[in-house]
């Protein structure tokens, strides 16, 4: 892709982002913290306003014109979620607040449940304490044993390690596939091939890969997928849980109440078919809808295209970074077309600790994220208190890695004068 | 970018501070310790005190850890301004330095260093870095001696 037409990507979607045409400290917002939440498209607010002015009313439960408005705009949202990550089917598609919850869905239903002392679970050690502490509450409480993969010298998944750990004591291997840390992508097919040879089921982090790259669940071949909508031009609130269809109805419910029911008796119940099942309680409703206009929007842009435009970025920001000496990067360096990692860097500049970094380039317009990005196993393996993360998505543009590292050379010269 | 704006915040005694501090270690004997951490930017602070147990006043201070510019050199300049205090009047310099904060005080002419700080106040978000220092130290000190700590203690 050339320059001009990475140029026309962003200036073509940027107009569709009011929140990013403002000032911030008499500068220009540049909005790099994209991993932990994106911005949302004017598509996403209407359809939310919409849906208040217009539809509001509670899904599954009325007769009357709004109910069945808003139920059919709920549900036509989970068929273009399923389309997306192409699910065989529909009721695949589980609603939940956020991937973490739908992390705790499975840990609740199946891996309590299902697990027996001494069974294996399968972490890697760059996993989101989103997928950490969930294993570590079934660990302790049916007895199975956290087994981490390593990272290689180029810090990526170590698939070598891998290999020798998993055993047919592995019931679960649950890792990330893009790290939000470290940027890697992750060989999940592979992944999953081994650790189906061992008849252990595979959980997919698709967190930071569903917004940026085109992801098909049944190439996979995962037995579970979660992603959250608010990294992906949707709104807060709303998560999605992707399971293989016998495995989810095999799952006991997780969370009791309304919507999840087929008959109810003051000493026991049945519960509804799938995927409400596991949707207890009135539902994100307008978040669902804003979900799948967020789906839509992606979807008419390409994700082909969104992922080719951030691989140019990743290119450019690496080149960048690399030139300024104090800067070292976690992660691997890309490779020649960057396929092989995120449009992220996650840093330390020495001198510069990441948060007086990350408030001298708020001064300047510019927001990165420091701290240790809710992955502490991993900075403490890494040997890092915490590290600085400029992350892009596919409306950021070059001038605006510019105005970043022109910044960033600013704050380690600031910081250095007084070094000397 | 807005220099003049980090100038305030980044006095030259806070670099030179988060540099080369003066009060790393731990006293000798330790009659207080506490930890101190905010985990959302993994900041850490180990506070050590020696108390004259007849005077009730600090004859020592020190820290070890890790964080920003500001908690770093918080942590120092508070270290020496609390040696020969009593523990009530370090309790009452913690109040003082929380009201700076909030833009309501300062320090008087003998303890003008800390005065330093005052910049931080323009900077919500890292109004807990300058005070976790502060905070820890209160935990420290109303903490029964020989009574075993909590892990730690966050102000986040
Ligand atoms: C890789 C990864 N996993 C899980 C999460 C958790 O997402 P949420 O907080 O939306 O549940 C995040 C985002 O913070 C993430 O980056």
């Amino acid at each position: 892709m050339t320059i001009a037409q990475e140029r026309t990507l962003a200036s073509k979607v940027r107009a569709d982002f009011p929140i990013l045409h403002q000032q911030v400290h008499g500068h220009p917002l540049v909005y790099l913290d994209n991993a932990a939440s994106s911005q949302k498209p004017k598509a996403v607010l209407e359809a939310l306003q919409h849906y208040y002015q217009t539809d509001n009313a509670n899904v599954h439960r009325g007769v009357h014109t709004l109910s069945s408005r808003a139920t059919d705009a709920y549900e036509g949202a989970r068929d273009k979620v399923a389309a997306f990550v192409n699910a065989a089917t529909r009721e695949q598609i589980v609603y939940t607040r956020n991937a973490s919850e739908a992390i705790n869905l499975v840990a609740y239903s199946w891996g309590m449940n299902q697990l027996q002392p001494g069974d294996e679970i399968m972490l890697s050690v760059m996993e989101h304490h989103s997928n950490l502490i969930p294993w570590q509450f079934v660990a302790q409480r049916t007895g199975a044993v956290l087994k981490f993969v390593e990272l290689t010298d180029t810090q990526e998944f170590d698939l070598d390690h891998f290999r020798s750990l998993i055993s047919d004591k592995t019931k679960l291997v649950s890792v990330v596939h893009v790290s939000n840390t470290l940027g890697c992508i992750n060989p999940i097919e592979e992944i999953t091939r081994i650790a189906h040879q061992y008849g252990a089921r595979v959980l997919i982090d698709a967190c930071q890969s569903v917004p940026h790259m085109p992801i098909d669940v049944q190439a996979i071949d995962c037995d579970w997928l979660v992603a959250s909508g608010h990294k992906m031009c949707a709104p807060t609130g709303i998560g999605f849980l992707y399971g293989k269809l016998d495995l989810l109805r095999s799952m006991p419910p997780f969370l009791g109440g309304g919507e999840m029911i087929a008959d109810v008796f003051l000493d026991h119940s049945t519960y509804a078919d799938l995927p409400h099942k596991f949707e207890a309680g009135t539902p994100a409703i307008a978040e669902a809808i804003g979900l799948g206009a967020a789906v839509d929007y992606l979807t008419n842009i390409g994700m082909d295209k969104i992922h080719a435009y951030e691989e140019e970025l990743t290119l450019y920001l690496f080149d960048q970074l690399n030139q300024i000496p104090e800067v070292k990067t976690y992660g691997p360096q890309p490779n020649a077309t960057a396929s092989n990692r995120a449009a992220l860097a996650s840093f330390t500049t020495g001198a510069v600790h990441p948060h007086d970094l990350s408030t001298i380039l708020d001064q300047a317009g510019i927001a990165i994220r420091a701290g240790h990005h809710c992955t502490q196993p991993l900075h403490r393996y890494l040997n890092a208190q915490s590290t600085a993360r400029a992350s892009l998505y596919f409306y950021n543009t070059r001038e605006e890695i510019d105005a970043f590292i022109v910044s960033l050379k600013e704050a380690i010269e600031f910081f250095g004068s007084i070094f000397g | 970018m807005s220099l003049n704006n980090l100038r305030d915040l980044y006095q030259q005694v806070i670099l030179e501070r988060y540099k080369k501090p003066r009060n790393r270690g731990k006293t000798n004997p330790v009659d207080r310790y506490q930890k101190g951490h905010n985990p959302s930017c993994g900041d850490t602070i180990e506070l050590t005190l020696k108390l004259d147990g007849d005077s009730d006043r600090i004859e020592d201070v020190k820290f070890e850890g890790e964080g920003c510019a500001i908690a770093m050199a918080s942590v120092d300049l508070m270290a020496e301004a609390l040696k020969g205090r009593t523990t009530a009047e370090a309790l009452e310099m913690v109040q003082k330095f929380q009201a700076m904060m909030r833009g309501e005080a300062e320090f008087p002419q003998e303890l003008r260093k800390l005065n330093v700080m005052q910049g931080v106040a323009q900077f919500p978000v890292r109004i807990k870095c300058a005070n976790l220092s502060w905070h820890t130290l209160k935990a420290a000190l109303e903490l029964q001696q020989g009574v075993k700590p909590a892990g730690f203690v966050s102000n986040e």
